[in-house]
């Protein structure tokens, strides 16, 4: 399984994509935090909403300002890329028939190619987290904050009433809490990706199928009028964890949301295992 | 116990309402070069695919070196196949391509025989490039380099040659010449019956799924009617002792020589005539090349399934 996993893990990092999906990465958080920068300066009184307005009082709150803003779409698409890709990536190239005329069990090539989209995820996840600290850090310093009260926030309850602080360790715990909830938020995805690259042999197929589901999952979860049906969707605990920033709280549906994303590795997992196992194989 | 490396029984396989394979059934033994031979749609490649576990039967069975063949079979290892065409990762090396492809199996690089491979392949600097850089030809080379990287005992090659040009089709037959000669079995499929013919010494005539004949090439040479090219000293006397002997129907004079129309097509007894009433036997071979046998099997083949349907409707 690690042969497999080194080798699917080549083949996807040494692709120019990847080097430009760092360069996003890397670019874009710098870009969020230079623009917040500006406009704080300016000094027009417009500082923004929510996370990118606290980002202004320290550099360690800017991780999770950049990856509420980019998990919504840009990493969905990412996230969608790597999955969709990795078998149907090799199905396009024609070269899956010939990883399969191999005494390699289907499953476990599978579960390699899965193992490496996911391990990419979480690596771009890393990425946007990082690239956000760093340029935060060197714009705004290392600093705590202080959450402001109710009126800032209007529509939240508790520690709000008053506003909080945030030490630095509080701070750098949550980011990394933060980045790793979020990473785990594309595990759904991941599964569904990697479903959908076994259903057909177009890796841009898989990939706008994968980031399209979640998008509209996104998009019906912004209807309240669907009622708890919306608790279904995939992305419906997805920013969960944004409330250890704004409210100071753990909340529970990061837990539920956990949950929701295991039960669904398991059923889309599952499903791309079984189908994967006895598909005819025409690439 | 049989020698049989390739055994494939009673398979079919349909993809909805359309057959590609019928009630097909061959063994290849050990050694041989066999060859399956059709039209494009004869259901050869499909034939193959099963028989790597890229695809499984609708009924039937396949085996290879006597086990039965499943997805991921433990016997792929002794096998060296090239399905289709050679496909690789266009965006790393093909030296890179050779060693992910043998590690992803599980075997380390120390045991797979990659000099040998790299001198088949004979890419020269290349072999460092990125694959998407290659022409057809040298990915075609690359494709033979990996599939004998783990010394395979039986090569499965599916259209070897084609997209090829002319140079390349003869280093490719060349070296299928040469890795039967060192004891590989080959199984191979192809349209092009001159490179069956040059190459194959079994082949298999497939036409709509199902067989239409098999055996060794003279055979099948032998088995659809045929006539006799001879040249000799005196073609005038020739032409009147042949236009006499019971298993000859007919003789004319062709160029240089006679076309010979035998009842029984049996070339040995006309060569024995004409040696033994004193002639200087110059040439004699079958005027009818593999070509012609297969345009006849087939269509001898058509005829048999237009009457087997014609029978099915009346029952």
């Amino acid at each position: 399984m690690i042969a497999l996993i080194r080798t699917e893990f080549t083949k996807a990092a040494r692709r120019t994509r990847s080097l430009v999906i760092v360069l996003l990465l890397v670019g874009l958080p710098t870009l969020i935090v230079v623009a917040i920068n500006s406009r704080g300066r300016r000094g027009d009184g417009d500082q923004g909403e929510g996370l990118f307005r606290l980002a202004q009082q320290s550099g360690y709150l800017v991780p999770a300002a950049v990856l509420s803003a980019m998990s919504g779409f840009l990493l969905v698409v990412i996230a969608g890329t790597f999955a969709g890709d990795s078998v149907a990536g090799d199905a396009s190239w024609g070269n899956l028939r010939y990883l399969l005329m191999r005494p390699v069990p289907r499953g476990r090539l599978l579960v390699a190619k899965a193992i490496v989209a996911g391990m990419l995820i979480w690596a771009a996840t890393i990425l946007v987290a990082l690239a956000g600290l760093v340029a935060g850090v060197f714009l705004f310093g290392a600093k705590s904050v202080t959450v402001p009260g109710l009126s800032s926030f209007a529509g939240t309850t508790g520690n709000l009433v008053n506003g909080f602080q945030l030490s630095q360790g509080v701070l750098l715990v949550r980011v990394l809490i933060a980045t790793a909830y979020v990473a785990f938020g594309f595990t759904a995805l991941l599964a569904l990706g990697t479903l959908f690259s076994t259903l057909t042999d177009t890796a841009a197929s898989a990939i706008g199928a994968t980031a399209g589901v979640y998008i509209v999952s996104e998009i019906l979860d912004g209807i309240t009028q669907l009622g708890r049906i919306r608790y279904l969707f995939p992305t419906h605990y997805f920013n969960a964890w944004e409330t250890m920033f704004t409210d100071n709280r753990y909340s529970h549906d990061m837990i539920t949301g956990v949950i929701s994303q295991l039960v669904y590795l398991a059923v889309f997992g599952t499903a791309a295992i079984v189908w994967f196992r006895q598909k005819d194989i025409r690439s | 116990m049989s020698d049989a490396i390739v055994e494939v029984e009673g398979l079919w396989k349909s993809f909805g309402s359309v057959s590609a394979v019928e009630d097909l059934s061959f063994a290849v033994q050990r050694g041989q070069v066999y060859g399956l031979l059709g039209p494009n749609g004869a259901g050869k490649t499909t034939t193959l695919r099963i028989l790597m576990g890229l695809e499984r039967p609708s009924r039937g069975s396949t085996r290879l070196f006597g086990e039965r063949v499943t997805p991921s079979s433990r016997q792929f290892v002794r096998v060296g196949a090239m399905v289709e065409q050679a496909a690789f990762v266009p965006h790393l090396s093909g030296m890179r391509n050779l060693k992910l492809w043998w590690e992803a199996g599980g075997a380390r690089m120390k045991d797979a025989d990659l000099d040998g491979a790299l001198a088949i392949a004979d890419l020269g600097d290349a072999i460092d490039r990125r694959v998407k850089t290659y022409s057809q030809g040298m990915k075609q080379r690359l494709g033979f380099a990996r599939l004998l990287l783990g010394r395979p005992e039986l090569l499965v090659l599916d259209e070897p040659t084609n997209g090829l040009d002319p140079g390349e089709i003869r280093e490719i037959r060349e070296l299928i010449g040469r890795l039967s000669t060192h004891g590989s079995t080959v199984l191979l499929s192809s349209h092009h019956l001159s490179e069956v013919e040059q190459v194959c010494s079994h082949v298999l005539v497939m036409n709509h799924g199902r067989l239409v004949a098999d055996g060794t090439v003279s055979e099948l040479i032998g088995s659809a009617e045929g006539s006799v090219y001879v040249e000799v000293d005196d073609r005038e006397r020739a032409l009147a002792l042949l236009s006499n002997l019971p298993s000859v129907s007919k003789v004319q004079i062709q160029g240089d020589g006679l076309v010979v129309e035998l009842r029984d097509g049996r070339r040995s007894d006309l060569a024995a005539a004409l040696v033994g009433s004193g002639f200087r036997l110059e040439t004699i071979m079958p005027t009818q090349r593999l070509e012609d046998a297969f345009l006849d099997l087939l269509a001898a083949g058509e005829v048999a399934q237009q009457r087997a349907r014609e029978a099915e409707v009346v029952s």
